[in-house]
């Protein structure tokens, strides 16, 4: 079952975006080495499968020959010569040793025979039967030497069967689960890291944007004091501010019912309506109402919303 | 013909003779032969051989049928046919049937030395022994230690004493190599054999001279042509050579210089029975040479039944009978390993 290649779980840091870099880099490598080696040991297969097929056919013919070597042998010598061969031998003298060789890797067994002491049986079937027995025992060194030969070709067949699957299942488990999920990590990685980059950024951005307005606010909050101040001055220089004139009519004009009749009500009233102004400077008011109406004091009266301070 | 074996011989070995001459009849001929070597399996020459004399030691063999059981099986039969002739038989004629299977014994005694020497189990080497040399002390063989023990306890009592004695002081039972003391003891046997026919006089005589003396030649030859390019000195090879026959003594002393087969067969064909033997065998080829003399010890045999009242007829029925259990054997492993082609290069009819 192929499931999903699931990435791997990692904190998306920049570190670590490098060892997966590596690691993918890694992979590849591997996976490069291994479909050469696997290539490798497959000609090798082949070429022992090859060899195998014939040694077999030719296994076939010696061992029949040999068989028929030993009948002629018992037919000439009697039925009981391979009981009488057999009782002469001490120790074989025929002897299969086993070693090791290294092909693309893969440790093979081979076996060679060698020949280990004589077993003196040259005057077997002396008075009849002697040639057969010899060329009997020929035959069968033969069929000795191909068997051993098919035995090596056998085991190193089998050994180099196992190295293959393990090293295609090797293969395959990189091409189709380590790669895509490094792949998939690098991926996931670079998208954490892109995407805390735009909060970042985003972040930055609106932070920006609320300083400039209140920069904005604050730069426009001064020119205005800035500019009331420069005409109050003009207007105290001049005994009578315009503006201040100005607005009192057109506000005494709109709101009659907010007007005390006082000697100085609305004046006070007017002064209730700018009470930022008034709070601001109560004292510039204050002279302000002195000079507006050439009296001394002015009262401040206290009012639902504003106080009012009696000067 | 000879001394009027005609008047006396039935007396003795009248009821025997017939047996033997029964028993004769009974071997299988060139129609059986062909019969089975048409066979395709081992089945279909048990089912031939149940229509001859061996049915009924062949019919309670299971199948699949082995090569060995075969042989097995006939070797018995004749072994069975042997012991009812031996226990009818008197003197002298027990004792040449006893002579018969000298052979054997000796094979049988140097098998259990051999299996000695090398350690092996008794009740083993018992059981590959032939059983027509099989003799009642044999088992005790494996006890003795060593070749001194094993001529003076147990060999002494058996009837191939004096061929241990005769030819090999006890010195040298100990280091002879054990094919030169199989072969000479064979040479012992024949010689005693020979004297023993010569005693007996008469047709048998003659007859068993002939015979023996093809035996003696065949083996000198044969020992002559094995014997090349191994280590076996001239003069051990002249002491294997039987001191009677055809090649006595001429002939061995040919024989005992010679290194090549054709040197042999320049030897040989001074003497006109051998001359036709070789000539059947193209240069520089041994391997029909077997063939072809067991072809001729059969005709030898054969005619050893052309005359009555003799004993000769006891040791021909003996030999032909191995010959047909070798063609038995052959043609059974031919058809077993599948070599139909070959089958006739080794069947010798006999009739």
């Amino acid at each position: 079952m192929s499931g999903q290649t699931q990435r791997l779980t990692v904190v998306p840091t920049v570190t670590m975006l490098g060892v997966m870099k590596a690691r993918l880099v890694g992979a590849t490598r591997g996976h490069a080495l291994l479909k050469k080696k696997s290539d490798a040991l497959t000609v090798q297969f082949r070429l022992i499968l090859k060899k195998i097929v014939s040694t077999k056919e030719s296994m076939g013919d010696v061992m029949k020959t040999s068989s028929f070597a030993l009948t002629e042998a018992k037919y000439v010598a009697g039925e009981n010569i391979k009981h009488i061969v057999r009782e002469n031998v001490s120790s074989a003298a025929l002897k299969v040793r086993s070693y090791q060789e290294n092909i693309a890797g893969v440790k093979l067994p081979k076996f060679e025979y060698f020949i280990d002491g004589e077993t003196k049986n040259d005057l077997t079937g002396l008075a009849r039967g002697g040639q057969q027995v010899q060329a009997c025992r020929g035959a069968y060194v033969k069929s000795i030497e191909l068997l051993v030969e098919l035995a090596t070709l056998q085991t190193s067949f089998l050994t180099l069967d196992d190295a293959i699957k393990t090293t295609n299942r090797r293969v395959n488990a990189l091409e189709n689960v380590v790669k895509p999920r490094i792949e998939n990590t690098i991926s996931y990685i670079k998208g954490e890291l892109d995407e805390l980059e735009r909060e970042d950024f985003f972040r930055l951005k609106k932070i920006q944007g609320y300083k400039r307005r209140e920069v904005e606010r604050q730069r426009e909050a001064a020119k205005a004091y800035a500019e009331e101040k420069v005409a109050e001055e003009m207007s105290l220089q001049k005994g009578i501010s315009l503006s201040s004139a100005h607005d009192m009519l057109s506000l005494a004009a709109q709101k009659d019912q907010d007007w005390k009749v006082d000697s100085d009500g609305f004046v006070l009233r007017w002064i209730s309506r700018n009470a930022a102004a008034a709070a601001t400077s109560p004292y510039y008011s204050a002279a302000w109402c002195n000079a507006f109406t050439g009296k001394g004091t002015v009262e401040l009266l206290k009012d639902q919303d504003h106080e009012f301070e009696k000067i | 013909m000879y001394g009027f074996e005609a008047l006396t011989f039935n007396v003795h070995g009248g009821y025997l003779e017939a047996i033997v001459r029964g028993y004769h009849s009974g071997l299988l001929t060139a129609a059986d032969y062909n019969n089975l070597c048409q066979c395709e399996t081992l089945d279909d020459i048990k089912m031939h051989l149940s229509a001859t004399e061996y049915g009924s030691y062949l019919q309670n063999e299971p199948s699949p049928l082995h090569t060995t059981t075969i042989v097995e099986k006939c070797t018995l039969k004749l072994v069975d046919e042997y012991k009812h002739m031996l226990t009818q038989a008197t003197e002298p004629l027990s004792t040449f049937l006893e002579y018969i299977t000298y052979g054997h014994m000796i094979d049988n005694v140097v098998l259990i030395v051999t299996g000695t020497l090398h350690e092996r189990d008794v009740q083993e080497l018992l059981e590959k022994c032939h059983p027509l040399g099989m003799f009642d002390s044999i088992a005790t063989l494996a006890v003795a230690q060593n070749m001194r023990e094993l001529y003076r306890l147990v060999l002494v009592d058996t009837p191939l004493a004096p061929y241990f004695s005769e030819c090999i002081t006890s010195e040298d039972l100990d280091d002879m190599n054990i094919e030169i003391m199989r072969n000479t003891l064979y040479k012992a046997y024949l010689e005693d054999f020979y004297r023993f026919c010569q005693k007996l006089g008469g047709a048998t005589a003659e007859i068993m001279s002939d015979l023996l003396a093809f035996e003696a030649d065949r083996r000198a030859v044969n020992i002559s042509i094995n014997s090349i390019g191994t280590e076996l000195t001239r003069d051990d090879r002249r002491k294997l050579y039987s001191n009677f026959g055809l090649l006595y003594p001429y002939g061995h002393e040919e024989l005992a210089v010679c290194e090549d087969i054709d040197q042999v067969r320049a030897a040989m064909e001074k003497y006109p029975p051998y001359q036709s033997i070789f000539t059947k065998l193209s240069y520089g080829e041994s391997q029909m040479l077997d063939k072809a003399f067991y072809e001729e010890e059969v005709k030898r045999l054969c005619l050893a039944f052309e005359q009555q009242f003799h004993y000769g007829v006891f040791f021909a029925y003996m030999r032909l009978r191995e010959q047909e259990i070798r063609n038995l054997m052959w043609i059974s492993e031919c058809v077993a390993q599948n070599q139909k082609s070959r089958v006739h290069d080794s069947v010798v009819f006999i009739f």
